[in-house]
This record gives C-alpha cells, sequence and structure tokens, in this order.
C-alpha cells in the first residue's frame, strides 16, 4: 500500500493498536504501562526503580525520554543515569543535553572530548580518536555489566506481535537491552504500526531518510520476555536476559 | 537397515532417562502445534515461504554477489567456503591471528555440521556454547537431539549432574536452580570471551544483513560482547530482500515453539561503529570491530542442482517435522547418527556425508507424512525420502531379499498368489482357533513379538468374489473394487462386505480380475521398476470395463492409484493418460458411499459407540478425515474422538519388518489413546491398520474391536434386515 495513505490509516487506528500491542506483549511475559501523561511515565519508571532499589540505570538513545526529562527526574532523587549512547555520554559529560539524531557531538572539539573522557575514567587520555574511544568503550562496557537497570526508547513496535524495534550502530542498545535484570522501553504510541510488514516498511523508510546506510548495524526485534525451554520439561521465562522487561507506552504528545 | 542402526534402535528404546525425557516432552509439543496455527491462514502463509525460497535458490549465485557487495560495504569480511574444512580453517586461521583463547558461541546446526568446535578445541582454543540446550550437550560430550532442543533428550535429573560438575557447586534437580547457575555460569563466559560465533537463520541479500533468532537472548550477547564476531552462514539462509525476510520471520517461531515471534530477532549488518569522536568514523563502538561472514557450501550447491532434492534447501530449521515425528519421538535424534535428525535429517545427511550414509537414517521414516503436514516451507518430505531410496536402489541394486520378494514374486499376481495360499497352510500348525497367528518360530519370531498376525485366508478374496468379477448388465453406477493385498489374503470378509454395502447403495460393484499389488512396498523401498510394472498391469485390470469409480479399503494402495501412477509412468504419455483417467475415479469407501448417497437423512441412534482411527495414508495422503466421520454419524453411531486420532499407528513403511521393536513403541500410544476413550469399537479404514491395531490389542488381550467402516456398516444392516 502507498505510504502516506497507510500512514494515516494507522494514524487513525492508534487506540486499537496500543491495545493490541499491549494485549501481545503482556502474552509473552512483557509489563506494559499505559502512562496517561509524560509526568505519570516518569512516576512509573521512578516507581519500579525505587521498588528494586535501583541504583544504576544505563540508558541508550532515545528522542522520547530525553523529552520527557525521565534522566533529570531519577538524578533528582540520586539514581545514577548513564548515558551509553557514546555521543549522548559526551554531553552527558559535559552537562549538556543529548544530541539528537544519529550524530551526535561533532560539535565538539577532540581535544575537549579527551578532557572529558580523562576527567570520568581517571586516565589522562591523549586528544587520539582511537584511544578515546577505547576508553568510552571500556568504561561503558563495565557500566552496562554492573547496571540494576537498562532503559531505552523503541523506535518501531509492532502491534500484532507486541514487538519493539530498537537500534543502533555502536551496539550499545543491545547490551542495555540484554544485559541488566531490569530492561524499561518507553515508547510514543504513535510508534506503533499494526503489522510486521508495515514495520519492515517504516524501518526502510527511516534509514533512507536518517541514515546514510541502508541498515543500521544492529536492528533487534523484541518480543516479550526472553524463555528458554531447554531445562527439561519445562517453559520457562528468564533465560539469560532481564527478569523483568517493562514497556512504558506515553500517549500524549511531549510538550517541551 | 544396517544391523548398526537395529542396536541403536534398541538401544535408544530401552533407555530409561530418554524415554522419560521424550514423555516428559509431549505436553509441550502439543502445545506448541496448537500455538502454532492459532489465528492464521498457515496454509498462505507456508505458500509464501516455499515461494520465496523457492524463488531465493533459483537466483542464489546472484544473491550471493549481492549479499557478498553489501555486507561488504558495511564493513564485514565475507568468505566463501567449499567445505566443512575449508570453512573451520578460515575461523581457526582469523582465531590464531588475533590470538583468540575464549570463544562464546550461540547455537548454530551449520558449526555443528562443520563440526567447529571440535575443530578450534583440538587447536586449543576453548569454546562455550550458550544456549542453555547446546551447552547441556557439550557437557556431555553428546551431539544435538534435535535441531532446535538439542538436550531434550536429558532429564532434569541428568542436567542437574552435568550442571553440577561444570560449575562445581551441588545443584539439585529443581528446574529454577538449575536455569540460575547456568545463567551465572554464562554470563562471564560473555563478557571473557575474544571472540563470538553464531549462525544465521536467514540472510539478506539487498542490506549484506544477518538475522539470528534466540529465546534466551545469548544470541544478542554473543554477537555484540565479544570484540570479534563471525557468523558462519549456510547459502541457503540467503533471500532476496527484508520483505522475503519478513515473509519468513511469520512462521519461523511459531513453528519452532508456538510463539508469533521470537524473543530476540537480531538483524546485524557489518560491524559494531561509531561517528560519535570527533574528526573518525571508527569501528568497534560497542560491540565487535570486526565482522566475519563465511558463506558455507559443503554440499548445498550439489543440492541446488538435483531437482529431486532441491527443496531440503527450502528448510528454515524450525523443528516442528521433528516434533511431530513418531519416530523421532519414540528415539530422538542421536539416534538417527548424522548431525541433522528425522526425514529432512536423511535427505541433508545424502548430501552431506555420502548417499550411502543416508540409507539408515532413510530406512527410519514410516512414511506417516506427519511431517508434510507441519513444515512451514512446504517441504515434500515423504516424498524425497522415496527418492533417496530410488536412488540408493539404482546406485547400489536392491538387496537379496527384497529381489526375491518384490521381483520375483509380487511383481506376477499368479506367483503372489501362490506364496499366500502356500503360506495358508505352512502356518496351519502356529494358528489358533480363532485365525490368530501369536508365535511364529524361528526367524520369523520377531513378527510374532509385537503383534499377533491374521492366518492367511485359504479362500482369497479373488476366490469368493469370483461370480462378481463384472458389474451387473445395465446397473449404473459402475464401480470396480480395488482391493489390495491385505484384504485379498488376509481380510477377505473385509471386501465382500464392501461389495455388499455397495450393492444396498444401489451400485453396480465388481471386483476386477487380474488386479495386482499396488507396488508401494517395492516403490517405497526404491524399486521403481517392479512398482511400474505393476502399475501397468492394475491399469490394465481397472480401466477393463470402464468403472465409474474405483473404490479401497487401503489408503496406501489409493494413494498409489491416485498419484504415484501417474509419476511412475511419466516418461511414457499413452501409460500416463491411462494413468491419469484413473487417478480420478479413485475413491476411498466412505468418501465414494457419501458421493452415492449425498442427501441421505440420518439414521436414528443406534446406542453405539465408536471411536475413529485417522490412518495416514487416508487422512494425509487423500486429504480424507471429515468423510468417515460424517458417514457413521449419518449411520447413527455415537462418535467418541481419541487423543492424536491422526497419529501413525507404527505400521508405516517398512518399519514394521526392520524395526518391530520400534513399530511397537509407536503402536502402543496409539494402543493407549484408543483404550483411553472406553469405547468397545475403533475404526480405522485401512486394513494394513487394521492389521496392526487388532495384532496389537491382542497381545493386550484387549477385547476392542477393530473395524472398517464397511464391516461396521454391514453387520448394522444385517441385523436390521434379520430384526425387520
Amino acid at each position: 500500500m502507498e505510504l502516506p495513505k497507510r500512514r494515516l490509516e494507522i494514524a487513525m487506528r492508534a487506540k486499537e493498536l496500543a491495545e493490541q500491542f499491549k494485549a501481545e506483549a503482556t502474552r509473552t511475559g512483557a509489563i506494559v504501562y499505559e502512562a496517561r501523561d509524560v509526568t505519570d511515565a516518569n512516576n512509573y519508571v521512578l516507581k519500579l526503580a525505587q521498588e528494586h532499589n535501583v541504583k544504576h540505570i544505563v540508558k541508550s538513545k532515545s528522542m522520547l525520554i530525553d523529552e520527557t526529562g525521565l534522566r533529570e527526574r531519577l538524578e533528582n532523587v540520586g539514581i545514577e543515569v548513564k548515558e551509553t549512547d557514546i555521543g549522548d555520554w559526551i554531553a552527558q559529560l559535559a552537562g549538556e543535553r543529548p544530541v539528537h539524531m544519529v550524530e551526535s557531538s561533532t560539535h565538539k572539539t577532540i581535544e575537549l572530548v579527551a578532557e572529558l573522557l580523562s576527567k570520568a575514567t581517571g586516565e589522562n587520555l591523549e586528544p587520539e580518536p582511537q584511544v578515546l574511544l577505547d576508553a568510552a568503550r571500556r568504561y561503558l562496557r563495565q557500566s552496562i555489566i554492573n547496571a540494576d537497570m537498562g532503559i531505552s526508547g523503541a523506535n518501531i513496535a509492532i502491534a500484532e506481535t507486541g514487538t519493539l524495534i530498537i537500534m543502533s550502530n555502536e551496539g550499545n542498545d543491545r547490551l542495555v537491552a540484554t544485559l541488566p535484570p531490569i530492561h524499561v522501553t518507553m515508547l510514543k504510541s504513535k510508534g506503533l504500526v499494526p503489522t510486521m510488514e508495515d514495520a519492515t516498511a517504516k524501518l526502510k523508510e527511516f534509514n533512507k531518510k536518517v541514515t546514510d546506510r541502508k541498515m543500521p548495524s544492529y536492528v533487534t526485534y523484541i518480543s516479550g520476555r526472553n524463555t528458554t525451554a531447554d531445562i527439561p520439561s519445562a517453559l520457562m521465562a528468564r533465560a539469560q536476559g532481564p527478569a523483568e522487561e517493562h514497556v512504558v507506552l506515553v500517549d500524549k504528545a511531549v510538550s517541551k | 537397515m544396517s544391523r548398526e542402526m537395529t542396536k541403536r534402535v534398541h538401544k535408544a528404546l530401552s533407555d530409561k532417562n530418554l524415554q522419560t525425557a521424550l514423555h516428559g516432552l509431549i505436553p509441550l509439543v502439543k502445545a506448541i502445534s496448537q500455538m502454532a496455527l492459532e489465528g492464521i491462514d498457515f496454509d498462505a502463509l507456508s505458500k509464501e515461504i516455499h515461494h520465496v525460497k523457492e524463488k531465493s535458490i533459483a537466483n542464489l549465485p546472484q544473491l550471493v554477489e549481492q549479499f557478498k557487495a553489501e555486507a561488504t560495504k558495511a564493513g564485514a569480511v565475507v568468505y566463501e567456503a567449499k567445505d566443512a574444512e575449508d570453512a573451520n580453517n578460515y575461523v581457526l586461521k582469523l582465531a590464531q591471528e588475533r590470538n583468540v583463547k575464549h570463544i562464546v558461541k550461540s547455537k548454530s546446526m551449520l558449526t555443528e555440521e562443520t563440526e567447529l568446535r571440535e575443530y578450534l578445541g583440538d587447536a586449543g582454543i576453548e569454546v562455550k556454547e550458550t544456549d542453555i540446550g547446546e551447552w547441556i550437550v557439550q557437557l556431555a560430550g553428546e551431539r544435538p537431539a534435535h535441531i532446535v532442543g538439542p538436550a531434550i533428550h536429558k532429564t532434569i535429573e541428568q542436567v542437574a549432574e552435568l550442571f553440577s560438575e561444570a560449575t562445581g557447586e551441588k545443584l539439585e534437580p529443581e528446574p529454577q536452580v538449575l536455569l540460575d547457575a547456568a545463567r551465572r555460569a554464562l554470563r562471564q563466559s560473555y563478557i571473557n570471551a575474544d571472540m563470538g560465533i553464531s549462525g544465521a537463520n536467514i540472510a539478506i541479500a539487498e542490506t549484506g544483513t544477518l538475522i539470528i533468532v534466540t529465546n534466551e537472548a545469548n544470541g544478542c550477547m554473543a554477537t555484540t560482547l565479544p570484540p570479534i564476531y563471525v557468523a558462519m552462514v549456510g547459502y541457503e539462509k540467503l533471500v532476496s530482500s527484508l520483505e522475503d525476510a519478513t515473509t519468513i520471520l511469520r512462521l519461523l517461531s511459531r513453528s519452532t515453539m508456538g510463539m508469533k515471534m521470537p524473543v530476540y530477532a537480531s538483524y546485524i549488518t557489518g560491524p559494531s561503529n561509531t561517528t560519535a569522536i570527533p574528526g573518525a568514523s571508527l569501528l568497534s563502538g560497542q560491540g565487535p570491530g570486526e565482522a566475519h561472514i563465511v558463506l558455507v557450501d559443503n554440499g548445498r550447491k550439489e543440492m541446488r542442482e538435483s531437482p529431486e532434492f532441491q527443496e531440503a534447501l527450502y528448510c528454515i530449521k524450525c523443528g516442528a517435522c521433528l516434533n511431530v515425528c513418531p519416530v523421532f519421538g519414540s528415539l530422538a535424534g542421536q539416534t538417527y547418527g548424522y548431525i541433522y535428525q528425522g526425514g529432512i535429517g536423511a535427505i541433508l545427511t545424502a548430501f552431506l556425508h555420502g548417499m550411502d550414509k543416508a540409507k539408515d537414517p532413510a530406512s527410519l521414516c514410516m512414511g506417516c507424512m506427519a511431517c508434510k503436514e507441519v513444515c512451514p516451507a512446504r517441504i515434500d518430505i515423504p516424498r524425497m525420502i522415496t527418492q533417496l531410496k530410488v536412488k540408493l536402489v539404482t546406485e547400489e541394486g536392491l538387496s537379496w531379499k527384497s529381489k526375491i520378494a518384490y521381483r520375483s514374486v509380487l511383481k506376477y499376481p499368479k506367483r503372489l498368489d501362490r506364496a499366500m495360499r502356500a503360506g495358508s497352510y505352512l502356518q496351519q500348525p502356529f494358528t489358533d482357533k480363532d485365525s490368530m497367528i501369536r508365535q511364529l518360530p524361528y526367524p520369523l519370531n520377531s513378527l510374532t513379538r509385537t503383534i499377533s498376525l491374521p492366518a492367511l485366508s485359504h479362500h482369497p478374496l479373488g476366490d469368493r468374489l469370483k461370480d462378481s468379477s463384472s458389474p451387473k448388465p445395465g446397473t449404473h453406477p459402475k464401480v470396480a473394487f480395488y482391493a489390495g493385498c491385505v484384504a485379498n489374503y488376509a481380510y477377505p470378509e473385509i471386501g465382500e462386505d464392501v461389495i455388499d454395502v455397495l450393492r444396498e447403495y444401489d451400485a453396480a460393484p465388481y471386483y476386477p480380475p487380474g488386479q495386482a499389488c499396488c507396488g508401494a512396498p517395492a516403490l517405497f523401498a526404491g524399486d521403481t521398476k517392479t512398482a511400474l510394472s505393476l502399475a501397468k498391469t492394475n491399469i490394465a485390470a481397472l480401466e477393463e470395463m470402464n468403472p465409474d469409480y474405483v473404490v479401497t479399503v487401503c489408503p496406501g494402495c489409493a494413494v498409489m492409484l491416485q498419484q504415484e501412477y501417474p509419476r511412475l509412468t511419466a516418461a511414457d504419455p499413452e501409460w500416463n493418460q491411462r494413468a491419469k483417467a484413473l487417478s480420478s475415479k479413485i475413491r476411498d469407501f466412505s468418501q465414494l458411499i457419501l458421493e452415492l448417497s449425498p442427501s441421505a437423512v440420518g439414521k436414528t441412534s443406534r446406542n453405539k459407540k465408536v471411536t475413529y482411527h485417522d490412518p495416514c495414508y487416508l487422512r494425509r495422503g487423500l486429504g480424507i478425515y471429515n468423510e468417515p466421520r460424517r458417514l457413521l454419524e449419518r449411520e447413527g453411531f455415537e462418535l467418541v474422538e481419541m487423543a492424536d486420532s491422526d497419529a501413525c499407528c507404527g505400521f508405516g513403511g517398512e518399519i514394521v519388518l526392520d524395526y518391530p521393536e520400534l513399530s511397537n513403541s509407536v503402536l502402543q500410544r496409539k494402543l493407549d489413546n484408543i483404550e483411553a476413550t472406553g469405547v468397545d469399537t475403533v475404526i480405522a479404514n485401512c486394513t494394513p491398520g487394521i492389521l496392526q491395531l487388532r495384532g496389537g490389542l491382542d497381545k493386550r488381550n484387549s477385547d476392542i474391536k477393530v473395524m472398517h467402516s464397511a464391516e461396521l456398516l454391514s453387520i448394522y444392516s444385517k441385523s436390521r434386515s434379520i430384526t425387520t
């Protein structure tokens, strides 16, 4: 079907899609929360973090979460939230808001980045790209391994299967989604599409518009909570990924 | 069948742990098959997948070039390996160059096929499997039991023992305890690994993307955490587009686990990279800085060139065919002896390890066609197994026993007749008063170990129906009765009932003389020569009086007449035309009765409960499962459905002769389900099936009667005419 027409059709079915997504994601072991507004969404995550005594959170790139101010909300109560997209992390270290879209910290000089990363890691880093990247990778890797919670945004979500689609070139998003014991995804209802085929079309469109590649390095479809059937005669939840998979659906347009 | 395989079958069937584990799986497998079909048009979707695979295999050379170009553009290194050694060697060399000591691997049947883990292990590199099932198998030093469930053959106690040894903790055989221990043990391995290895479920040419599907999340971790990523991918995984990949994903996890989608589907395109550091675009953002893709041939290109077996490349490795295979359900995968299990495994084995090696695995097929019915890529596995046997016979010739049986006796109706008659006298000393043979002397004793056999009749059907060798002049429709060997020699009374019932429906039934064995035993042993000769004999015999219908009581025979004769005669236009003309007239008994009397009113209840067994060749071969039920209900019988009514009775293929113990294991499940209905009569519209079920129930000293619908109808119409 023609894309603009399909888009309109999808927009008109938003409520029904949210219902379907919720049913499917729930069936596959996720916990879906439909937030009334931005504040409600942030409160949900905060409460969840407090209930689980979460101290360290890692976060991957999400425009939605940047807009809701979730990071600040959590930091205000003393929970550490580390950006894991390297560009976003540099911005965080510089005390700035994350830079949107795919390009991140190109407006900074390498010397400034070296300074920020040296301070964060406690090492004396030369302003060499490879040196800085290696340091950032080591540092962020350890943060992700140690984190009590991972937070993501989803670029696309599929109603018929309850699937979240996250993507990145660095691969940090996959680590944030799988290594910590709790994974939370914030999702705009507008990101929902009805079918897998719609998701494929949207993915292609996204790659054309936003990136200069046919596909980002990593596109991960997550449908519910991880499971295994490998322990004899039992189908068990939480295999090697997170014990809890939360999805926060944010409906209202975000004003900022 | 080799002595080696007979031993392995015996070992599997008498392995208590294995049988306990397999038994424990039954509810899960049932749930999976149900959920797999929920809310979708499986037929339409599986056709789409078949089409995608067909197209992809046809365009393979272009897809390979495109994939290589795109993956390289995205920063991956693509290597084309001609065989297992070549592929393994590439990975080993890479590992050695990068000083790799520890590798984590997510599940991949291809790496099992190339034995990559052992190859690297021999060079002193530690490779740890990260799929929990695969890790169990690794710890046990075994091969996977199942394409997607490597450790389904293990009991929880066995797993507890293996994990306790691996972790140095004393672990109780509790699922949660074991899962937690596995998670902890594996977690650190990803973090420490120098290299991650995976297979791929799908490879997309237009973007150079690999899709890796897992439920445990190990696939995400093994492909992202280590600094070097290597994927081994069979050529058959290539598809053209993201859309084609989506088509496959629609059924892949349904068929595997009854899930709409896998928990994780990872699309990986090139290595990790970042532009976040000013002034440079760098590899190895936070995942691997190197991505190597080894495209593996290892017999696949040869398979692609082979018209009979090309379809095996359509396999998306979902394992659904194994879940429904009665033989697999009794033996699990190791018994097959090679990497891939079940029917599809036999075909793959032929190309990976050599035609001769496929002989044993192929001999384990009962021909029940359950696999074909559930295949999301619509691969005709049973047909390929037959082709494989034909090929083996062409290359190696028939065994001396088969040569005598098929080419000297079966082929000639008169000789078969004489042999059966002789048998009917020779068997006398072993025949009980009720015409059952319960114990034959050595070397035939294995035949009566698990079932009692019917005595061969002194008066086969051909004798009894001498007066009915042509239709009554002037009456219609003319119905030729093709009896088949079992009805002819063992159950002639069923044949007489068919004639009686058809007359009641005002048809003109007759028994064409000159009919011979349908040739199924020869064909399924790979002897097309004998099968073709018998096809011609039967076509000539059955077309002679130009019947309107040909009615059968053995669905195996019916499939031969209806579907195989046109195939067997394909090279000869004249015979082919005659075969096709005959094909359109073939009817199963129930189907014909309903066709003769479409608007008959239902009879009042006869206060008689029966249960119905769906014979494999009737349900899946001819697609008939409603008609017999409708007929029974219309005739006033109350139908009590048994569990798994369409599960094989264990008679199929040559299993009953080659592996009686295996046949019996499948039979016992069927009998349990029959007995569980509490009904005293089971209807089986299949003469070989009746032989198997009666024989098995007799061994159980059960009073349950096994009847063909024709017998039941005939008995009740006779008793009615007596009382009125």
